[in-house]
């Protein structure tokens, strides 16, 4: 025995009360009579064996109880000896963010495909429903084979806000999950590309329309000391208006009275976008706003103070003076790193420059003999250091080999080592070398200081745009927790870690023992989803339709219990009858 | 009124009252009451041939010098007749503590009038055990009866003796059970002179109140009813009790008996001169 609606079951209920009031009757003032056959009609077998009487009450109650029982099999649907009637239907929801655009009528096209989800549910009368969300990683909403009414709730509940995506690995998931005989559809708001080969039982409904758009497509926070600059670029998509207000405020920060709030009236170019710069002294967060237009969402951001992440750098003393310009040259023009000690409080992470033969952890210089390469170079391939280090024109000049694993070579010199504990010697005398006039050295160093970035607990990146990668670095031997908008989950792995991009906006907290080490911000803004102009509505038919969709082998709703029903009641009436 | 046996009152009315035997031959033993047997009395009944073995004082000698044949007078015999009281003692008696009561004591007033009167009254009680009493001990049977027969006169009746040849039997009983009435009154008159039913009633039993529901309780079999007291009810009860009251009547007259029917609300006085008149004649032993 199985049921197609198992929820039918709860007509059970009813017995609690029908029992009770049998009891209850059962309870009325007895009354002791000397002649109880007056009071009923006599029957001629009333002398012979008990009297059917005494059971009237009870053989109602019995009757009544199979009643219930009856009309809830019949609500429950129940099957006997064959395997309930039962449509899975896999609804398979875009997640990305145009879908929180809105239509002329302000109705988001999440919101219409929720209705039409519902009505879909209804049309096939599923008993099972799967609820997918595509994005850069699908996600189960509801299920697998959930309750309709508790798949329908996780939509309603759900969010549209992810990035630019391709839905097809969803679709395919969504096929794995429905099986031979279920269904599939999915709701967007775009048509399929042309030549797109979509699963055969797929039906694609697409709900959006068409609209103009201005949107922030891309935003920048830099903290440099007191200073706050913030980088916006603005786009227009379609024939939206020339020009717009971009409404910037900037809360008051530690230390400030007030907050600023500029309003920048912005002029759209038919093509690319305009690049707005602005500086706040003493900022705390920055909140960012255009007008509502269709997507409300791609217009508004906020950047939270202490969005970059200083590098400190020190150089030690005993740095030769060439060594020391050629370092000193850099910083200057390398962000987000400071020089010193810090005096704001602001933990930083530590880089130190040091000559050969002291513990800093980038040594920088050349002892012995000198000798000087002018090629070939020989880099250990695909090793982060040397990224895009171009040696090529390059005379170097190197003095003993350093320890450690060597990296660049000429010959028998080591020109570049790397040791165990991560401790990099540039075996280089900048005096006799043209190493610090070519791109090569600054690229090596930005390298450098990019590893000893990494190298540091927390947040690679602490403000992302929409499907950027999340890349954190995580110690060994402790338990990081990545606590989003919507839930928390484990990190594991130790050193650089690429989680990947997040399904949405928000801000992300990366927790150490259930302390937060660092946090992110990514920002609600992907250029090609405010892009709105090729979004429209359309209805692609499923080639094959489900097992049970068909409803060549859906059988149809049990019957049998409505006629037991139906007996058990005329058979109460029966026995309960009042003969005059 | 009270509910316990009133004996003063028994007492009080016995003296003045006397059974009303009917007019036909009794049975029982010598007395003064004209037998259905033949005897040595003086009143004569009938003549005869001889037969060996016939008493030779009661021939008819004048007849035999007439005819020269042996003819013999048959006499009628005179008897004491016997007076035999039949109480019911199904619960159903013991619907109300008066109905009880009453019960006993006009069985107790018919035993105390029929000692009086010189009778042998016979105090038969179908109760749980057939039980059977004579002469004085019939008051102290009827104080210390209890009614507790689970079942009704019709089945009681089989655990009592076999019925013997009486005057008049008396018999007191509410009668409300469902029972082939005619066989049960037939059962009742026979060998008896002259049958009596005492029907002893209570208000509620002849005018039930109403006006909510209850589970009726059957007094005996315990058999209950769920019932919602309305007017229409209570009529249709009216109804079967008018009902069964004509068919126990009618049962009673072919069985040459009467129905005397007591509400058990009325107080022996008023009943003797009431209801229970038929069964009395004032003056009788005094």
């Amino acid at each position: 025995m199985s049921f197609g609606f198992p929820w039918g079951l709860l007509a059970l209920g009813a017995l609690v009360p029908l029992v009770a009031a049998y009891f209850l009757r059962r309870r009325q003032k007895p009354v002791v009579v000397s002649a109880l056959f007056l009071w009923r009609t006599p029957r001629p077998r009333a002398e012979a064996g008990p009297r059917w009487e005494r059971f009237t009450r009870e053989a109602s109650l019995l009757l009544e109880v199979l009643a219930v029982v009856a009309a809830a099999l019949f609500l429950a649907d129940v099957r006997v000896g064959e395997p309930a009637r039962r449509h899975h239907l896999v609804l398979v929801v875009d997640g990305s963010l145009s879908m929180s655009a809105r239509d002329a009528e302000g109705v988001t096209v999440l919101e219409r495909a929720r209705r039409e989800a519902a009505k879909r549910v209804e049309d096939a009368r599923a008993t099972q429903v799967t609820l997918l969300a595509t994005g850069l990683s699908p996600r189960v909403l509801a299920g697998p084979e959930a309750e309709p009414s508790a798949a329908l709730a996780a939509l309603e509940s759900f969010e549209a806000r992810g990035a630019d995506h391709d839905a097809m690995p969803s679709l395919l998931w969504a096929q794995e999950l429905a099986g031979g005989g279920g269904s599939i559809a999915f709701l967007t708001d775009a048509a399929p590309r042309e030549g797109l080969v979509l699963p055969p039982s797929l039906r694609w409904t697409a709900l959006g329309t068409a609209r103009d758009n201005v949107a922030l497509v891309s935003a920048r926070r830099r903290d440099e000391g007191r200073a706050t600059t913030v980088t916006l670029w603005v786009a227009r998509f379609g024939q939206g208006p020339d020009s717009v207000d971009l409404r910037v405020r900037a809360l008051p920060g530690t230390g400030a009275k007030q907050g600023t709030e500029r309003v920048e009236h912005v002029a759209l170019p038919d093509e690319g976008t305009a690049t707005v710069r602005l500086t706040f002294q003493e900022a705390g967060d920055v909140e960012v706003s255009l007008p509502d237009d269709a997507l409300p969402e791609d217009g508004r951001v906020t950047l939270p103070a202490g969005a970059t992440r200083p590098l400190e750098v020190r150089l030690a003393r005993g740095l030769a003076a060439p060594e020391r310009d050629a370092l000193e040259r850099f910083l200057q023009a390398s962000p987000e790193v400071a020089r010193g000690a810090a005096t704001d409080g602001v933990e930083r992470e530590v880089l130190s420059f040091g000559p050969r033969g002291t513990d800093a952890r980038v040594t920088v210089g050349a002892t012995g003999k000198p000798r000087t390469f002018v090629g070939p170079f020989f880099s250990e391939k695909g090793h982060p250091l040397l990224d895009d280090v171009q040696l090529a024109g390059v005379r170097w000049t190197a003095g003993e080999n350093p320890p450690g694993r060597p990296l660049v070579t000429a010959g028998e010199a080591v020109l570049v080592s790397e040791e165990e504990d991560g401790r990099v010697h540039l075996n280089v005398d900048l005096s006799r070398s043209n190493v610090q006039r070519v791109s090569a050295w600054p690229v090596l160093l930005a390298n450098v200081v990019r590893e000893a970035r990494r190298s540091h607990e927390g947040f690679a990146r602490r403000q992302l745009l929409l499907g950027e990668p999340l890349e954190v670095v995580t110690e060994a031997g402790a338990r990081y927790t990545l606590v989003e908008p919507g839930g928390r989950r484990p990190v594991f792995g130790a050193g650089a870690v690429s989680l990947p991009p997040p399904s949405g906006p928000g801000r992300y907290a990366l927790e150490r023992e259930g302390d937060v080490v660092d946090t992110a911000v990514v920002l609600p803004l992907d250029a090609r989803e405010s892009d709105l102009r090729g979004r429209g509505s359309v209805d692609v038919p499923a080639r094959e339709a489900g097992v049970e969709a068909s409803g060549g082998n859906a059988s149809e709703r049990a019957w049998w219990p409505l006629v037991l029903l139906l007996c058990a009641v005329l058979a109460d009436l029966y026995v309960t009858r009042r003969v005059g | 009124m009270s509910g316990r046996l009133d004996e003063v009152a028994v007492g009080r009315l016995a003296p003045g009252l006397a059974l009303a035997l009917p007019r036909v031959p009794h049975r029982g033993r010598v007395g003064e009451v004209r037998a259905a047997s033949t005897g040595s009395s003086m009143e004569l009944q009938d003549f005869r041939a001889y037969q060996p073995g016939d008493d030779l004082r009661q021939l008819d000698w004048n007849a035999v010098a007439r005819t020269d044949e042996l003819i013999l007078r048959v006499r009628q015999d005179e008897v004491s007749p016997r007076v035999e009281v039949v109480v019911d003692g199904s619960r159903s008696m013991a619907l109300s503590e008066r109905k009880g009561a009453r019960a006993r004591e006009v069985a107790l007033l018919v035993c105390e009038v029929a000692a009086r009167q010189g009778l042998s009254p016979t105090l038969r009680i179908a109760g749980v055990r057939g039980e059977q009493v004579q002469g004085p001990s019939c008051r102290a049977a009827l104080r210390a009866l209890e009614f507790e027969a689970r079942d009704d006169l019709a089945a009681a009746l089989g655990r009592l003796a076999p019925p013997r040849p009486c005057g008049l039997r008396v018999v007191v009983s509410d009668f409300l059970f469902e029972a082939d009435l005619s066989a049960l009154c037939a059962r009742l008159s026979r060998g008896a002179a002259g049958l009596f039913l005492a029907q002893v009633l209570d208000a509620e039993d002849l005018s039930p109140s109403g006006g909510e529901g209850a589970r009726l309780v059957d007094s005996e079999s315990g058999a209950a009813l769920e019932e919602l007291l309305t007017d229409d009810v209570l009529a249709a009860y009216a109804r079967r009790f008018a009902e069964h009251q004509r068919s126990l009547r009618g049962a009673a007259l072919r069985a040459r008996g009467a129905l005397l029917t007591a509400s058990a609300e009325s107080s022996l006085e008023a009943l003797v001169a009431g209801p229970l008149r038929p069964l009395f004649v004032t003056g009788g032993g005094a």
